[in-house]
């Protein structure tokens, strides 16, 4: 059979797949029917086998082109992207994500980093004798006018609303610190920059709100009444982001025998559920930060939710992250 | 041979003219043929290893055992999809602030103070939109976001098969790393009057810089977020079924007739010819003699035709040999006692009432579309 009559035959089959691709893309899969979907499923594979015999049948290269487009596109609409399998995220979050954590020299590198320029620059910014004007260098003078201003107030005296948009500012504002130590990461240098930086601007902040004159004048008392409860997660969360940041970025650096490309793609795996527990902790922390630490409630309870918390990473990180049994030989 | 061949067939009907022009079409006609089959002929040295070639074409392999090929979106269908998308964003963004001051204002007249709560819920969905927007839209709609709908492009793993949710949140939130490094414009210096005093306001412009280079540095048009997710954007479009190409000729039909019955046209050769026929209408006749000449003048030597018979008939002949003419008329020709005069000339119409049996893979699956109806017809979803 030539080809200018195989072509005749089979249009009739491609254009219907052709329609049936458009209809899949724009109506819902459910009010199309099985008979539909069936038949989709039976052209795209009379499409596949055409596209197999192509050279066979000696077909001309714009229809076996026409072939690969449309296969591709009838391909797209068979498989489709899965969204997040909760049970299969359980147990990577659960199981795999406090082993590696545990193990893992980057995050180990950015805890200390995050932790110990974030702890010298609170002294530093407490204390007027080492460094009088530090806390002003750091977070500049307008800068500390606006943090007092924000929490002058008495968080339980004031209004709701207010507190609600301050929450959600400050949601924003440090899980895109976070998401931004993570994502710099794989760059290393701008990784780390980012997370000194943010580390020295958040430990300078708390330092300054430590300080005697300002807590008892008010603005650090309602800080630390704000900050305290959602505190853990969040800290610990960046700390986190920018760990896994690290480790991408350091896999294209010391590939150990891969290939760069190779060496970032395999590390990827084991990094980015690192990152997914971080932004479930992002969330978690949110949570607490948009209905608990804005209310009135009594400070007892912020500071329980604070331990807590902080109670439950330990056990996350060292109880399920302790290699209880020996861990496989990757890494 | 026959008397009146050479009247029927000529070189061409303005012989003397030249074409000066450079000769950058058929190259790619011949070369390719030589390509593909390269015991036959010289394979030039620019071309002659598969690694100094680069192609936007990735083969994918499907559970059907099937390859077939996509072709790799670069930054240039990228990058428009990206500013649609931010337009989008930027429209939504405008939209809910609209509305927000909107409400604010209203309920100000009803005395009741909801300015603040409102700002609060700008600021977050400025959060959702900013880092999640692209993840969010490729994981429900398929690995596509709207601007990329618009462009006709589609986030898939390398592999082929659709993203999940973690991919796409993942190679979203490293859009920052290769937009990077920012270059800054102290644009509103002096321009406005006098100086800005403070620190001077720089404007940040994404160089885009980072994601460019990665691109450039691997096969599938990855950036930096691709690379670490598996992730590819392929393109996805809507391409015409050409069919065969028409001969306009019925010279070309005819001229078949004199081929020799026993040549079997390869499959490079018929690639060759496809390319050549299906784009001849777009070239002047001198140029279309230019072309053809390369493969004519063997193709006439070999089959022991008049030197002076129009290439440009004989591929058209080749091409009509090859795609067109039925299987009844070959038997004919295979039949050894069949004279060259008596043959019916085939006509516009080269299958009027043959019928060939179905082909194997259409009794198999049967992939006839009445015969799919009536099987699944009964079933419910």
């Amino acid at each position: 059979m030539k080809v200018a009559e195989l072509l005749e035959r089979r249009r009739r089959n491609w254009h219907e797949l052709e329609r049936l691709c458009q209809e899949m893309q724009t109506r819902r899969k459910r009010d199309m029917g099985a008979a539909t979907v069936s038949k989709f499923a039976a052209l795209y594979r009379a499409a596949c086998a055409d596209l197999a015999l192509a050279d066979a049948y000696q077909l001309p290269p714009n229809t076996v082109q026409y072939l690969h487009r449309l296969v591709g596109r009838a391909h797209n609409q068979l498989f489709r992207s899965r969204t997040f399998d909760i049970g299969e995220w359980g147990r990577v979050l659960l199981v795999d994500v406090p082993q590696r954590v545990f193990n893992d020299r980057c995050v180990q590198l950015a805890f200390c980093l995050f932790w110990g320029i974030f702890i010298l620059s609170a002294i530093l910014a407490y204390s007027q004798a080492l460094w009088p004007e530090y806390a002003e260098h750091v977070l500049s003078t307008d800068g500390i006018t606006e943090l007092e201003e924000n929490f002058r107030n008495p968080i339980e005296g004031r209004n709701p609303e207010e507190n609600f948009f301050m929450a959600a500012f400050y949601i924003q504002h440090n899980t895109g610190i976070g998401l931004t130590c993570f994502a710099t990461g794989l760059l290393v240098i701008p990784g780390l920059l980012t997370t000194i930086f943010n580390a020295g601007l958040l430990g300078a902040a708390f330092g300054y709100m430590a300080r005697p004159e300002v807590y008892d004048g008010g603005a650090g008392k309602h800080f630390f009444q704000f900050v305290t409860a959602h505190g853990p997660f969040e800290l610990t969360a960046i700390v986190l982001s920018a760990g896994s940041g690290l480790r991408l970025g350091m896999s294209w650096i010391s590939t150990g025998g891969f290939t760069r490309e190779g060496s970032l793609r395999k590390t990827a795996e084991y990094a980015l559920p690192i990152m997914g527990s971080a932004m479930v902790m992002f969330f978690l922390a949110a949570l607490i930060e948009g209905f608990l630490s804005p209310t009135g409630a009594p400070d007892l309870l912020k500071q329980g939710v604070a331990v807590m918390s902080s109670g439950l990473l330990m056990f996350y990180f060292v109880i399920l992250g302790f290699p209880w049994r020996p861990i496989s030989a990757a890494r | 041979m026959d008397p009146t061949y050479s009247s029927r067939f000529p070189v061409s009907e303005r012989p003397g003219y030249m074409c000066l022009r450079s000769g950058a079409t058929w190259r790619i006609i011949v070369l390719r043929q030589q390509i593909n089959d390269p015991a036959k002929g010289w394979t030039p040295n620019f071309m002659s290893s598969e690694e100094y070639q680069i192609d936007a074409t990735v083969e994918v392999v499907t559970p059907e055992n099937i390859a077939f090929q996509y072709q790799v979106a670069g930054p240039f269908r990228r990058l428009p999809a990206y500013l649609i998308d931010f337009a989008i964003r930027a429209a939504i963004f405008g939209a809910l602030v609209f509305v927000v001051t909107m409400i604010a204002s209203l309920s100000a007249f009803a005395g009741v103070s909801m300015g603040v709560a409102l700002m609060a819920t700008i600021f977050l969905a400025w959060f959702v939109l900013q880092w999640f927007y692209g993840g969010l839209f490729e994981t429900y709609m398929n690995g596509q976001t709207p601007g990329k709908w618009v462009m006709g492009i589609r986030v898939l793993s390398v592999s082929g098969q659709p993203i999940n949710g973690l991919q796409a949140v993942m190679r979203n939130l490293l859009r920052l790393v290769d937009f990077m490094p920012p270059m800054a414009l102290p644009l509103f210096g002096d321009a406005f009057g006098e100086p800005l005093e403070e620190p001077i306001r720089l404007m940040l412009i994404p160089t885009l810089m980072i994601g460019l280079v990665t691109m450039t540095m691997n096969r599938r048009f990855q950036r930096l977020g691709d690379i670490v997710c598996s992730t590819m954007v392929v393109i996805e479009e809507k391409s015409w079924l050409m069919g065969v190409a028409r001969l306009d000729d019925p010279r070309a039909a005819q001229l078949s007739e004199y081929l020799p019955v026993n040549y079997q046209i390869s499959r490079s050769l018929a690639r060759t010819l496809a390319t050549y026929v299906e784009r001849r209408r777009f070239f002047s006749l001198p140029r279309r003699r230019e072309i053809a000449r390369h493969l004519g003048e063997p193709l006439l030597r070999e089959f022991g035709l008049p030197a002076d018979t129009s290439h440009d008939l004989l591929l058209c002949a080749l091409y009509y040999r090859a795609f067109i003419a039925d299987r009844a008329t070959d038997d004919q020709w295979n039949a050894p006692s069949s004279p060259f005069g008596t043959h019916p000339a085939p006509a516009s119409e080269p299958f009027p009432n043959f019928t060939a049996p179905p082909l194997p893979q259409e009794q198999m699956s049967g992939m006839r579309l009445e015969d799919i109806e009536i099987k699944t017809g009964g079933a419910r979803w």
